[in-house]
């Protein structure tokens, strides 16, 4: 079995390795992060934490699944607020992680409500031994607008809070972005100008998964009703890398240290996000979806992976495809490649035609003897749509052809 | 004469029908089909890994515990073992482990992967007496552990019936050649064309070595008194071993009776007629209901048109004419044919080896013998008489020499 050093440095806290818990109900209490620990998790970010005095009364059922013919949790849609745990048990949870576990990572998520609250509870998760304070300015469900996703849209609030909480303690801070915005930018760095370490990002998408036909009520009904609230899992991984690489690509954000969070499954995402220059990775869906059990081959995968690149030090690979993303107006659009067709493995199933046809260029043609594709090269515009529908990957890139009147010669295009 | 549909195996799954396999399973929490594989291989834990497409981390854990992995993967009775025990069979039919363990395999052969490493030297050697499955797992575990391993093999080629049986079309000999060349890489000596007990002695052996396994496998085949001297008739083993040796030089008739009815006579039947021997009939002694070999292989051969009678005994032979009589009814059947194909067994051959068997295998459970520095394993030793449980004996003698010799394991 592979081993390699999985261990990296983020706001100046060791990790020995990069995934976390990130902050929702899979860190929930003590034994739920001590079962994380066990099997092989690097850090913890702890359940959100809020005052004392701010009350927590969450519906039932709270959660809704997007599907895609029969794969489960394509998405996950949430109704949870904040921990539903009285402070003080929070608190005594923290005190007991860190003692039975002093090597691990142990990040407190925090929610004030006001200046003085984001101070106070900076100040005892700090005292309750935590290595790291997360700042939830993104839950897009609060029974509060002076909470949540509604301060993490404002940047004038996220920087007054990032200061409060920077007055309350001298630890490590991150404060969690909101997707439910246009530019990130924006409020990353109001957020960085209040005294913020890092940046963690996304928290949930503000959405309406399914809607009951028959009772015209969005899901999950709570008594007749439902609500807006917020997206995670699989599908949220694309919009996450996008505002990951906007923030990175920012000016005075270059080296932004950044925990990325949305959608991560396998090992493969993880890589993504490091190189979309995440230094350590959060996730919460698959979790509840599959259990702590996953860190597994996210883990082995992850050191494959570093194995097949050559690398030693995972910090190496943070941030190597940011530069490869430009604007669009930027890219070469001199040439084509052609798709090509392998007839032994295809199986003459014809999605391949009927795609082409009705959502691309009409380039392939059909033999209705021997159920087999051909592509046109002067019909197809090289966009790979039957590629995608294959179902067997009998279609790869194939041939590159310059347009005409371009200059270039095709074998040089990295394709 | 062709061969080709001896010699084409069916269709792999790609990248995206794997995934979509994966996607069946439920992933339980408790794993029947782990817990019910002989060989501990672990399907559980490596289809998880497919699902998270971890494929290295996949190939990872087939191959440290089973060293045949990618031979496992296409001929192990599924059916009996992890299949049976999977919860998805509750729903509709069982994950198919044998196809994702096969995919995985290739994977790992197309990555180059170097997974088993050599242990460091504790300066021991042991002996292994045939190079079947058996004896190839004993000395992977072996070398794992950092023990010399000398092999001694009576054929000209290593495998035993992974490749002088089982036919081509369901395991290429190019996957059973690959699975040894990385045992050889890992360290093992093979001596080929010795029979140990007619060429070299047993107590050369075990003069040479700190200790002995016999994994010699049940070689020979068995036959019947009636068919004694018979210049028409030919064992099913002999048979496939010629086949596979040697595809395109076996000159076949038109029509061939084979006699038996377990899985071997069913490879005999289902090559006869992918080599386009016009008519194949097979007489069995046991009755539909109560025949030896799976279901699968039962229905793979009638599918490719083989007379299958059931009931029948051979009660007279005159040359190239056998005529049966059915064990219950008033019934008598006489076939003429051009070649006959005895299927009626194997058994071992140990002479001169200083081994006690009874019906082809220990007396007793485990695997030690009277000599405390002789062990047997495979086929010899007793359960199933498979490719994965000769798998897993040949893997728990190596950790039983091991804990005998005193050593520790080096991880
Ligand atoms: C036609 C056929 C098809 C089969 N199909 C399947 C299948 O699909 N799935 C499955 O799980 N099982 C199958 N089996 C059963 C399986 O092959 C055996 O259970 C397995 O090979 C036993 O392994 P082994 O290592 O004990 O012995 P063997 O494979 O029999 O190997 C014994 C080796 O020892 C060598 N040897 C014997 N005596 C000596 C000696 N004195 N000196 C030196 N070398 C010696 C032999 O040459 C041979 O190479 C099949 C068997 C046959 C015959
Ligand atoms: C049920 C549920 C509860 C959550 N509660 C919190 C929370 O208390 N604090 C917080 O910062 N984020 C919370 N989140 C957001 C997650 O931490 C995470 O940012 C988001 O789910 C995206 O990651 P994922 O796709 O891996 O789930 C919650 C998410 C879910 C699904
Ligand atoms: S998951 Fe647990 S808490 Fe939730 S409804 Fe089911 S039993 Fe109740």
């Amino acid at each position: 079995m592979i081993k390699k050093d999985l261990s990296i440095d983020f706001l100046g806290v060791h990790f020995e390795n990069p995934f976390c818990l990130s902050s929702s109900p899979v860190g929930n209490c003590y034994d739920m992060c001590a079962k994380a620990y066990d099997e092989g998790w690097g850090g913890v970010v702890f359940k959100t934490i809020g005052p004392a005095d701010f009350e927590i009364d969450e519906v039932s059922p709270r959660f809704d699944e997007l599907t895609k013919e029969d794969t489960p949790f394509v998405g996950f849609k949430n109704m949870e607020q904040i921990a539903e745990h009285p402070l003080e048990e929070n608190l005594a949870d923290l005190r007991r992680l860190k003692t039975a576990y002093p090597n691990k990572v142990l990040i407190a998520s925090i929610m004030g409500t006001n200046e003085q609250t984001w101070e106070e509870l900076a100040g005892m998760v700090a005292a309750a031994g935590a290595d790291m304070i997360e700042m939830n300015l993104s839950c897009p469900q609060m029974t509060s607008h002076a909470m949540g996703s509604d301060v993490g849209a404002n940047p004038e609030l996220c920087k007054k809070y990032c200061e409060a909480v920077k007055r309350g303690s001298k630890l490590p801070m991150m404060a969690k972005m909101t997707p439910n915005i246009t530019d990130m930018v924006i409020p990353a760095k109001a957020c960085m100008a209040g005294g913020a370490d890092g940046i963690a990002a996304i928290n949930t998408v503000k959405s309406i998964a399914n809607v009951d036909l028959d009772r015209k009520i969005g899901l999950p009904i709570i008594n007749g009703k439902s609500s807006i609230s917020g997206f995670s899992g699989k599908a949220v991984k694309p919009l996450a890398l996008r505002f990951i690489q906007q923030m990175r690509d920012a000016e005075g954000l270059e080296n932004l240290p950044i925990s990325g969070i949305g959608g991560i499954e396998t090992w493969e995402d993880a890589a993504e996000f490091i190189l979309l220059g995440s230094s350590t990775l959060q996730v919460t869906t698959a979790i509840m979806q599959y259990g702590y059990r996953i860190i597994e081959d996210l883990t082995n995968g992850l050191m494959h992976y570093m194995a097949e690149q050559g690398v030693d030090h995972l910090s190496e690979l943070v941030g190597l495809a940011n530069k490869n993303m430009i604007p669009a107006e930027k890219l070469d659009r001199d040439y084509k490649v052609l798709p090509y067709i392998d007839w032994d493995k295809c199986i003459g199933c014809g999605r391949c035609l009927i795609s082409c046809f009705d959502g691309a260029h009409q380039a392939i043609t059909w033999d209705e003897a021997t159920r087999r594709p051909t592509v046109d090269p002067e019909r197809c515009v090289g966009c790979h749509l039957c590629k995608l529908v294959c179902p067997v990957d009998a279609i790869s890139a194939g041939e590159v052809v310059m347009k005409a009147g371009r200059v270039g010669t095709a074998a040089s295009k990295e394709i | 004469m062709t061969i080709e549909k001896y010699q084409q195996e069916t269709k792999g799954y790609t990248m995206t029908t794997v995934m979509a396999e994966a996607a069946r399973c439920l992933l339980c929490h408790d794993a029947p089909c782990s817990a019910a594989c002989p060989a501990h291989t672990d399907p559980a834990k490596f289809i998880r890994s497919v699902r998270f497409r971890n494929f290295k981390g996949a190939a990872e854990t087939i191959r440290e515990n089973n060293a045949l992995g990618s031979i496992c993967a296409r001929v192990c009775p599924t059916e009996k073992y992890c299949e049976l025990a999977c919860t998805r069979t509750e729903i509709d039919c069982p994950i198919d482990i044998g196809g994702i363990q096969r995919f995985v395999t290739d994977f790992e052969q197309n990555a180059n992967m170097d997974i088993l490493k050599k242990g460091p030297a504790n300066g021991l050697n042991v002996a292994i007496i045939g190079s079947g499955p058996a004896g190839l797992q004993a000395a992977a575990t072996l070398l794992t552990l950092g023990y010399g391993v000398d092999i001694y093999e009576k054929n000209e080629k290593a495998g035993g019936y992974l490749t002088y049986g089982i036919p081509e079309y369901r395991l290429p000999s190019d996957i059973v050649d690959i699975e040894i060349q990385r045992i050889l890489k890992l360290g093992a000596n093979i001596t080929y064309n010795v029979t140990v007990g007619q060429d070299i002695t047993m107590a050369a052996l075990k003069a040479d070595h700190d200790a002995v396994i016999v994994a010699a496998g049940a070689s020979v085949a068995k036959t019947l008194p009636l068919f004694a001297g018979n210049p028409y008739v030919q064992s099913a083993v002999d048979f496939l071993a010629e086949v596979k040796s040697n595809p395109t030089g076996v000159d076949l008739p038109a029509n061939v009776l084979v006699i038996g009815g377990g899985d071997v006579a069913m490879d005999v039947d289902t090559t006869l007629k992918l080599l386009d021997v016009k008519n194949v009939t097979d007489v069995v002694y046991e009755e539909f209901a109560e025949f030896k070999a799976s279901d699968k292989e039962l229905a793979g051969t009638q599918k490719q048109g083989v007379t299958i009678v059931d009931g029948y005994v051979p009660t007279a032979v005159n040359g190239n004419t056998v005529t049966f009589k059915h064990r219950q009814l008033n019934s008598e059947l006489t076939i003429e044919a051009d070649k006959i194909i005895l299927a009626v067994g194997q058994q071992a051959d140990v002479t001169n080896l200083g081994i006690e068997l009874e019906n082809n295998e220990l007396t007793h459970g485990g695997f030690h013998t009277d000599d405390p520095k002789v062990f047997v394993t495979g086929d010899l030793a007793q359960g199933d008489k498979t490719v994965v449980v000769a798998v897993q004996k040949g893997k728990k003698a190596a950790e039983e020499i091991h804990r005998v010799l005193g050593g520790q394991t080096n991880d």
